[in-house]
């Protein structure tokens, strides 16, 4: 990716706004913008979701292979998360070999969803030692306009929770729902203009300083934490942002369980 | 041939297997302004393939050594997602990709008034999100929308739809299975206005009679596609 | 076979120029629009083998006997005295360049800058990432531009923020005198300066600025509505 100039004068005014606690499309500190979630849109995928947050637009796919699995784990299947910003997302991505933004999206929805366990990979085991299930999940991002960090997260985990086991294309049995037991929920901050805002667009994101992704489980349990950029933040900055983590990550289980409906 | 042609795809009625007479093309749909930090960007959905277009410039060629001094080039990129097929795509450098990106920059070449933008690049990224059949040609003509919408000068639109041969029948607009065990597949890319062509492919096997009819019945599938089309871009992108 | 393949669309857009082209009428790249000779070919309007030809997407115009279309989306395309806001990308020892929102970036040299800078001191009069309003002075057959700095109001911006629409409703926030415009600066107490690159310069109060962004978001989206609604 190419990092484009900043302009001093957008950095200026995103401060000028903070000070007058404004931001620059007229939100309130803590607010997201619209977020619609579809799922089990793609018909090729096992599973799949599309997130729109504004003009940003992902979509996530699931599939399944089969697998051998690793000598010293020989009950358990596998997750395999990635995340692919091609140049159609916006003109300062670019064709090649994955970019390292991309490959950190990719491992910080990947651990979120792996370290909350809602999937137990000894379920996708079919015969120990012999044969069990590898669950791709493929992030694909159509509009980049700030934010794709949370946007994949929650694609990730509707996709999952609508993906359908293919064991009839595999002959290996009846398909059957993916057993997703919880949802993980990620949340990310941008330090903005000096303070922190939730779900930064991209001007804020060209403007802003260093972000902070917590992902939140059911229980307000966190599972995976990254601070990204330049910058330096404070434990109550920190303490501050964790508290409106907790809220957010609710009111978007809420709205993946409405999705879903259960 | 290849040991399906005992696959009965072709009913009593002539009707195929999803219904649609032999000169019947799938559902489409187009939507322009999708991909909203873009230039221009158009999503089209045919059958069940879903592709989305976006453009972005024109902008300053880079490297320096892919300028050209006289005219814009094309930088067009095909791609799956690797969730748009029954088998995972892995990421990454794929020749058909490759082959596809460059007959389709081929294709727009021929109606993108290029000289206007001398030592300039306009990038094309065809994204299939999933895939049925006849993505080439979903992919160029969601192009060429995509292209209008950017507002960049075009001679003409391209419409691109392929005819081929099923159970020794010729139709139009081949889907999935009709592609897989097919016996022919003869992919164009026309000039709605004029008649005239920018694309062409073929593989598999026609008589001479055959490839007339499967040519007749592209020409007359590109004038319904293009209706869509042009109703699609007056709409401008706003409901 | 060879004469038959030759492909015949019959009236296939079915957009027959028969009843000749309609004001305000949306028209899509390869519409005809009529033998030349009755209409001139303006913007957007191609002539071949004697037909004219829409080339863009947009609203055709007829002014008199000449057709151009208004296009529904662009990018910036400089010309010789255009003012426009652009940023400061890079410098050599005697050179700013500058993005103005075109495809190329302009050059602004040292002695058409804002004030005088001596060899090598270009970053301390204006520095990577500073916003300037300038003036096109010349573009050159292949598009690269020079920008000056040198003319009335034309300056350095260090206040307030820049927003940005697509260049061709630059023209209708200008209609009327100056209706809109007035309109917005009025209600949001702000100043606020178009420039023909699309990019608008507001200076006043965040609570100002805010109102006046908003007014003109708004504002970009109904152009597009209106412009639809003069379809039917």
């Amino acid at each position: 990716m190419t990092i484009p100039m900043v302009s001093k004068l957008l950095r200026n005014h995103l401060r000028e706004l903070a000070l007058n606690d404004q931001r620059i499309d007229g939100r309130g500190r803590w607010e997201g913008r619209d977020v619609s979630l579809e799922v089990d849109i793609l018909d090729r995928a096992e599973g799949s979701a599309k997130v729109t947050m504004g003009d940003t637009i992902v979509y996530a796919g699931v599939k399944f292979q089969l697998m051998t699995p690793y000598p010293d784990r020989p009950n358990e299947g596998g997750l395999m998360c990635g995340a692919e910003v091609r140049p159609v997302a916006g003109r300062n991505w670019e064709a090649g070999p994955p970019s390292a933004e991309s490959i950190e999206l990719g491992r910080v929805v990947d651990r979120g969803i792996r370290e909350s366990g809602c999937i137990d990979v000894n379920s996708l085991c079919i015969i120990p030692g012999e044969k069990a299930w590898q669950v791709i999940l493929d992030l694909f991002a159509i509009s980049d306009d700030g934010n794709l960090f949370d946007a994949f997260a929650l694609a990730a985990i509707a996709a999952l929770k609508t993906a359908i086991v293919p064991c009839e294309k595999f002959e290996v049995g009846e398909d059957y729902p993916l057993s997703v037991s919880k949802t993980p929920i990620m949340c990310s901050y941008h330090k903005v203009g000096n303070r922190f805002v939730y779900d930064a667009n991209a001007q804020e994101e060209l403007g802003g300083d260093e972000r902070i992704h917590i992902t939140l489980g059911d229980d307000n349990h966190v599972h995976s934490l990254q601070k990204g950029l330049k910058g330096i933040f404070s434990a109550d900055e920190f303490a501050e942002i964790m508290e409106r983590a907790k809220i957010k990550s609710s009111e978007l289980r809420k709205l993946v369980d409405s999705v879903l409906g259960d | 041939m290849g040991g399906y042609g005992d696959i009965q795809m072709i009913d009593e009625n002539g009707l195929r297997m999803d219904g649609r007479t032999a000169t019947q093309v799938r559902p489409i749909t187009i939507e322009t302004g999708v991909v909203p930090v873009a230039d221009g960007s158009c999503r089209m959905t045919w059958g069940t393939n879903d592709v989305i277009v976006a453009i972005y410039g024109p902008m300053e060629a880079h490297p320096r050594k892919i300028q050209r001094q006289d005219r814009a080039v094309l930088d067009v990129r095909y791609n799956m997602a690797p969730f748009s097929t029954s088998d995972r795509i892995r990421p990454g450098f794929n020749r058909r990709s490759r082959e596809i990106s460059k007959v389709t920059a081929d294709a727009l070449e021929s109606v993108v008034l290029l000289e206007l933008y001398p030592r300039s690049k306009i990038r094309v990224e065809i994204e299939v999100l999933c895939a049925e059949a006849g993505t080439r040609c979903v992919g160029l003509t969601a192009a060429s929308v995509a292209l209008a919408d950017a507002g960049i000068p075009m001679s003409d639109l391209v419409v691109s739809v392929a005819s081929g041969k099923v159970n020794d029948v010729v139709v139009c607009d081949l889907n999935k299975e009709e592609d897989n065990y097919g016996e022919a597949d003869l992919p164009m890319g026309v000039l709605p206005n004029s008649g005239e062509l920018v694309f062409l492919q073929m593989d598999g096997d026609l008589s001479p009679e055959e490839f007339q009819t499967a040519w007749d019945y592209n020409i007359q599938a590109a004038s319904e596609i293009h209706k869509i089309m042009v109703e699609s871009l007056r709409k401008g992108g706003v409901d | 076979m060879k004469a038959r393949l030759v492909a015949r669309l019959d009236n296939m857009s079915g957009n027959s120029s028969a009843d000749g082209p309609q004001d305000s009428q949306i028209v899509v790249p390869g519409d005809n629009l009529g033998q030349f000779g009755r209409f001139e070919a303006g913007h957007g309007v191609l002539i071949k083998n004697n037909t004219l030809l829409a080339t863009k997407n947009g609203k055709l115009m007829i002014d008199d006997n000449v057709l151009s279309i208004e296009p529904l989306h662009t990018t910036y395309t400089p010309r010789p005295s255009d003012l426009v806001i652009g940023y400061v990308e890079g410098c050599t020892n005697n050179i700013w360049f500058i993005d103005i929102g075109a495809p190329f970036n302009a050059i602004l040299p040292m002695s058409l800058g804002p004030s005088k800078a001596s060899f090598g001191s270009t970053r301390q009069v204006l520095d990577i990432g500073e916003a300037i309003l300038c003036r096109v002075q010349e573009v050159e057959e292949t598009h690269s531009s020079v920008v000056t700095m040198k003319g009335m109001g034309l300056r350095k911006i260090s206040t307030g923020s820049i927003d940005e629409i697509d260049p061709h409703l630059i023209g209708n926030l200008s209609k009327n005198n100056n209706k809109l415009l007035r309109e917005i600066k009025e209600e949001s107490d702000c100043r606020i300066i178009t420039t023909h690159n699309g990019r608008i310069w507001i200076d006043g109060d965040v609570s100002g600025i805010i109102k006046a962004r908003n007014k003109l978001k708004n504002l970009s989206k109904n152009y597009n509505l209106l412009t639809d609604g003069g379809n039917e």
